[in-house]
């Protein structure tokens, strides 16, 4: 078993080599890098500033300093050569400076964090907190008519998208009725306001996001839960239960809820990266500074060190993550052995 | 193959299974109806006349040659405009007369109303029974004919991406050894690649048309499928029939075309229907962005972009909701249907 994770977390290595050295090589090819946008900048700025500098060569850049230039963001070199050096920073923590602020990469990262995290957390602890219910109860009352209503709410939310129950949202609630706000994360007046009308503020503009982060997850695990409670339902010990004389709420209470739970261990890992990682479609729609809109922004903007350092974090907290949820599974369930046969 | 000749005892079973979920059956048939007529969106949604009675001669324009304006006694050679020309022959009263499509509107063309700027709200009176977008387009002909570009893309996508998926697949679980994890790491790294990045870079330099775009997206979809499919093989060639079919002497290719294939394929069709929906949203999220179809091109993604750009013309957006929630919700029964017909424990919805 340790064997098994060890040589899991011992093959994150090459995936992530893989992974960021593809990402990497894309991003040479692709034209219309930063140096690029440094010359259309200085083409643009030629106009008003020729006239006191460079008026020669007519606001373009000389062949010296695009090579500077080259030099300076690492792009003289051969992308193996390239790839190398970006990966040795990286082993000391250091994923660059962006092409856009001039910023450390991290430093950016390091400001959104907090607006991801503030989602990730909360959508995570409402899912759970409205699905494993959820779940027990329409197990238990499977056919009933309660069922049949939460399974058409629950079913909405498992077809659409949930950038499309966003727009609906946003359009419906914000755009037509107005009772909340068109985006953004907190109000202009912030700062202005108590303690307390700074947590309204924060969970006003917070409800419609939250609602679309849910739609995702929301019927999965509902219906997880249900599936799993159904099956142990009709288990022997079950049947055992209740000819001890357990009324069937205590016995699904006690015996099979838990047995219940281990499906919903299974994905438990990979919210670490949704944690933080975000929806740059819902975070676009709505407007909220985190990590997917900065992502998304750095792709537009051609600011590849941002690109890259978010593809770094979030790759490894993917395959962390997908490691942590067989842990999970193997912790809930002692029957399940990774890794080599059986020993019955 | 046993699933499609319902000789089989078992798909017979599963047939049956399928019918009896109602909700999904008629889904699935009401699927069919709506790609079906799509696919004769120009009958349905077009400026150009279904048919014309002129002059005692019949006139099918739809499918035919452009016909200038000379030709039915109007003073200009450019193409008729044929909404003009149904008020022309009703002003004359000679008895010639034409039909236009239920919408008489064509997905690109731009109709503007004297002293009214775009988007205009749907209403009887204009003929745009859903309004139009922001640059005078009729919303119900983009629907319609985004609705088929977007079906067609994620079925064509479909067949490349299971095509793919399940050769690489067979051959990994059938040969194993270096084959396979070689090329489970290759598929790790695909996977993990956000996909949606490297697509935006690459669309954000060529300008991708509805192939290009195809292929992309099925150089980075086909994933899915192989790990089902090797799965299904590792299973299938451990099996008593298969050692019995080597033992008689049959080739590599045999075994895998006439005994592996049919009997591991025919699970995959549960997952069918579920990625026909994440085709048709992922086109959609695509052109959302603007790295999709080109621009005049009639897509959903684009008319939701339109919509959350113009959030008081509520029409827009609401089309489109409406319209992509009806055929997600379609969709998805059908999968619930097909994924009980295959599942013969009872009350399991999904995995």
């Amino acid at each position: 078993m340790a064997a098994y994770f060890l040589r899991r977390f011992l093959l994150i290595a090459p995936t992530f080599i893989g992974i960021t050295l593809l990402v990497f090589a894309v991003t040479r090819v692709v034209p219309g890098g930063p140096i690029e946008r440094m010359m259309t900048q200085a083409q643009l700025g030629g106009e008003s500033g020729a006239m006191q500098k460079n008026q020669g060569s007519g606001g373009t850049l000389s062949e010296e300093q695009l090579k500077d230039l080259a030099a300076y963001y690492g792009f003289d070199k051969p992308v193996l050569t390239g790839y190398a050096e970006w990966l040795g920073k990286v082993l000391q923590f250091d994923l660059g400076h962006s092409t856009r602020y001039q910023d450390p990469v991290w430093d950016i990262i390091k400001e959104r964090f907090p607006v991801s995290l503030f989602f990730g957390i909360t959508t995570l602890i409402l899912t759970y907190a409205v699905c494993i219910p959820l779940g027990l109860l329409k197990g238990m009352y499977h056919g009933s008519r309660f069922d049949a209503w939460s399974s058409g709410v629950v079913f909405f939310g498992y077809a659409l998208p949930s950038y499309v129950i966003g727009i609906a949202a946003i359009s419906l609630f914000a755009g037509y009725w107005d009772w909340f706000p068109l985006g953004g994360f907190v109000s202009d007046d912030f700062d202005d306001l108590s303690y307390w009308g700074r947590v309204q503020d924060v969970f006003h503009h917070a409800v419609l996001p939250l609602i679309a982060y849910m739609a995702g997850s929301f019927a999965m695990t509902t219906f997880m839960m249900k599936n799993a409670l159904m099956d142990h339902q009709s288990a022997d010990y079950m049947r055992t239960a209740a000819a001890k004389g357990l009324s069937r709420h205590q016995a699904v209470r006690r015996h099979a809820t838990r047995n219940s739970l281990i499906p919903i261990a299974t994905s438990f890992g990979n919210n670490i990266s949704v944690l933080i990682g975000g929806s740059f479609l819902i975070e676009t729609i709505f407007n909220i500074d985190g990590i997917g809109l900065l992502g998304y922004e750095a792709i537009l903007e051609r600011d590849y060190p941002v690109v890259m350092g978010i593809l770094v974090i979030s790759s490894l907290l993917y395959m962390v993550g997908n490691i942590l949820s067989d842990l999970c599974v193997a912790l809930v369930d002692p029957r399940i052995r990774f890794g080599g046969p059986a020993t019955a | 193959m046993s699933i499609f000749s319902l000789k089989n005892p078992v798909a017979i079973k599963r047939w049956q299974r399928f019918k009896r979920s109602r909700r999904g059956y008629y889904s699935a048939w009401l699927l069919l109806l709506l790609t079906a007529l799509s696919l004769g969106a120009e009958l349905l949604a077009n400026n150009r006349a279904l048919l014309v009675h002129y002059q005692g001669q019949w006139y099918f324009p739809t499918y035919s040659n452009v016909y200038s304006g000379e030709q039915f006694g109007l003073d200009y050679a450019y193409e008729v405009n044929y909404r003009d020309l149904q008020q022309h022959f009703a002003d004359q009263d000679e008895g010639n007369w034409l039909l236009m499509p239920p919408i008489p509107f064509g997905p690109l063309e731009t109709d503007l109303i004297a002293g009214d700027f775009p988007p205009h709200a749907s209403s009887l009176a204009t003929q745009h029974y859903l309004g139009t977008d922001t640059s005078g387009r009729d919303v119900a002909a983009r629907l319609l004919y985004g609705f088929r570009i977007a079906i067609l893309f994620s079925i064509a996508l479909l067949i490349l991406n299971y095509g793919v998926g399940v050769a690489i697949g067979c051959l990994m679980g059938f040969w194993g050894g270096a084959f396979d994890l070689i090329f489970q790491r290759i598929i790790e790294i695909w996977s993990n690649v956000p996909f949606l990045y490297v697509i935006m870079i690459v669309a954000s330099i060529i300008t991708p048309g509805f192939w290009t775009l195809l292929l992309i997206m099925a150089f980075f979809g086909w994933t899915g499928m192989t790990w089902y499919m090797r799965t299904a093989t590792y299973k299938e060639v451990a099996r008593d029939y298969v050692m019995a079919a080597r033992a008689l002497g049959a080739s590599g290719s045999r075994i895998m075309f006439r005994h592996i294939l049919p009997n591991s394929v025919s699970t995959l069709v549960t997952f069918v229907p579920f990625s026909v929906a994440s085709g048709i949203t992922s086109l959609t999220v695509l052109d959302f962005l603007g790295f999709g179809l080109p621009p005049p091109t009639p897509s959903w993604g684009e008319l939701l972009k339109q919509g959350t750009e113009n959030l008081e013309s509520l029409w827009i957006v609401g089309s489109v909701v409406v319209a992509m929630t009806v055929i997600l919700m379609l969709v998805a029964y059908v999968g619930e249907a097909i994924r009980d017909a295959y599942d013969p424990k009872q009350f399991s919805y999904y995995e």
